[in-house]
């Protein structure tokens, strides 16, 4: 087995990164593939606890690395959903608990237990990105159609071309309703603003935080708007390119549209 | 489309208009802050290629990265003192 590792990254902090590794991770297993998603915000941790697994952590990712326990030691395994996997941060630890190095080294033994390693990258750009992006294959760049995500997104994007790793953008938290009276960016505005290809779009839904509250995963969810929008990034990440990313769209007939632009009825 | 049909109708712009020419503001400025070494590197290899053709004035030259409007400049400004005879190479 020669898995792929992607990095989920973002800059800014609180667009969703983890709930998209959790999401994405989550549905590629459900798909049929053996899938590890390692927190890689060492010293804050929590994709353990949005996946509902923080009661059953032992060992965690430094523990990996420092050769205090065996990679499958620290793997938990989830029981909802086969073949997916969670390596935990460590809580005690800073950032300096892992080098770009020990990451390269792991991620050679990663790549042949998993046919997929998401990597939770912690926000900013400093040593917790060095590491997590360290041993990537490709990224996926989180943002929301918001001026300061955009910003930040931007300049990971730029760090990440400079290391060769080839990013692709996920705008999530789109509120069409919004994007149509044009006080939102949407996700086309982004594309232009950032000019980077596109993994998926995810819609603004409450239920993602109905689910977290609970920490059971929103791809098991089928009435999930944004559940369904990660199951369909994580086809496109397990190469169904062809798979057409929808406009979340206000569904609205071309005529009503043009009535209520200008002014008949809502 | 239909946004900015609008907006020519109505002459008004919506807010999200103006977030993307912020950003798109912002955003150029942002990726041209080059570190100083850089611009050192640069330099010293634009003096090179410019002094194979002419006697220039070192002490006397500038580089400058500038913004007007919605273009960014590189300005690379430099005094001539001649001509050099010009050999071709072999």
């Amino acid at each position: 087995m020669q898995g792929k590792i992607i990095v989920i990254s973002s800059g800014k902090g609180g667009v969703g990164k983890t709930t998209a590794t959790a999401s994405i991770g989550a549905a590629l297993a459900m798909g049929g593939k053996k899938v590890a998603v390692v927190d890689m915000d060492i010293g804050l941790r929590n994709l353990d606890v949005v996946m509902g697994l923080e009661n059953r952590i032992v060992f965690n990712i430094v523990d990996v690395v420092h050769g205090r326990c065996k990679v499958q030691q620290a793997a938990i395994r989830d029981r909802r959903i086969e073949n997916l996997y969670l390596i935990p941060a460590s809580q005690n630890d800073n950032k300096d608990a892992l080098t770009p190095k020990d990451m390269i080294r792991i991620s050679k033994e990663l790549r042949k237990k998993f046919d997929f390693i998401l990597m939770d990258c912690p926000a900013g750009i400093e040593q917790g990105f060095e590491n997590a992006v360290a041993a990537a294959d490709e990224a996926v760049v989180v943002c929301t159609p918001e001026v300061s995500s955009i910003r930040d997104a931007d300049r990971v994007i730029g760090l990440l071309y400079a290391k060769e790793i080839p990013p692709k953008l996920l705008v999530n938290r789109i509120v069409p309703a919004m994007v149509e009276k044009g006080d939102m960016l949407s996700h086309q505005d982004v594309v232009d603003v950032l000019s980077i290809d596109l993994v998926g779009l995810v819609e603004e839904d409450n239920q993602v935080v109905v689910s977290t509250n609970s920490g059971n995963p929103i791809v098991m969810q089928d009435n999930s708007k944004a559940g369904q929008a990660f199951k369909r990034i994580a086809m496109r990440l397990n190469g169904q390119p062809d798979l057409p990313i929808e406009v979340s769209g206000v569904s609205k007939s071309f005529w009503k549209k043009i009535r209520s632009k200008i002014g008949f009825g809502k | 489309m239909l946004n900015d049909f609008m907006k020519k109708f109505f002459g008004k712009s919506s807010s999200k208009e103006t977030a993307k020419k912020r950003l798109q503001f912002a955003l150029v400025y942002d990726r041209l802050e080059v570190s100083d070494d850089i611009l050192k590197d640069m330099k010293n290899e634009i003096v090179a290629v410019v002094s194979r053709y002419f006697v220039i004035d070192q002490n006397q030259m500038k580089l400058d990265i500038t913004r007007k409007n919605d273009l960014s400049a590189l300005i690379f400004n430099t005094p001539i003192i001649s001509a050099k005879a010009r050999q071709r190479m072999a």
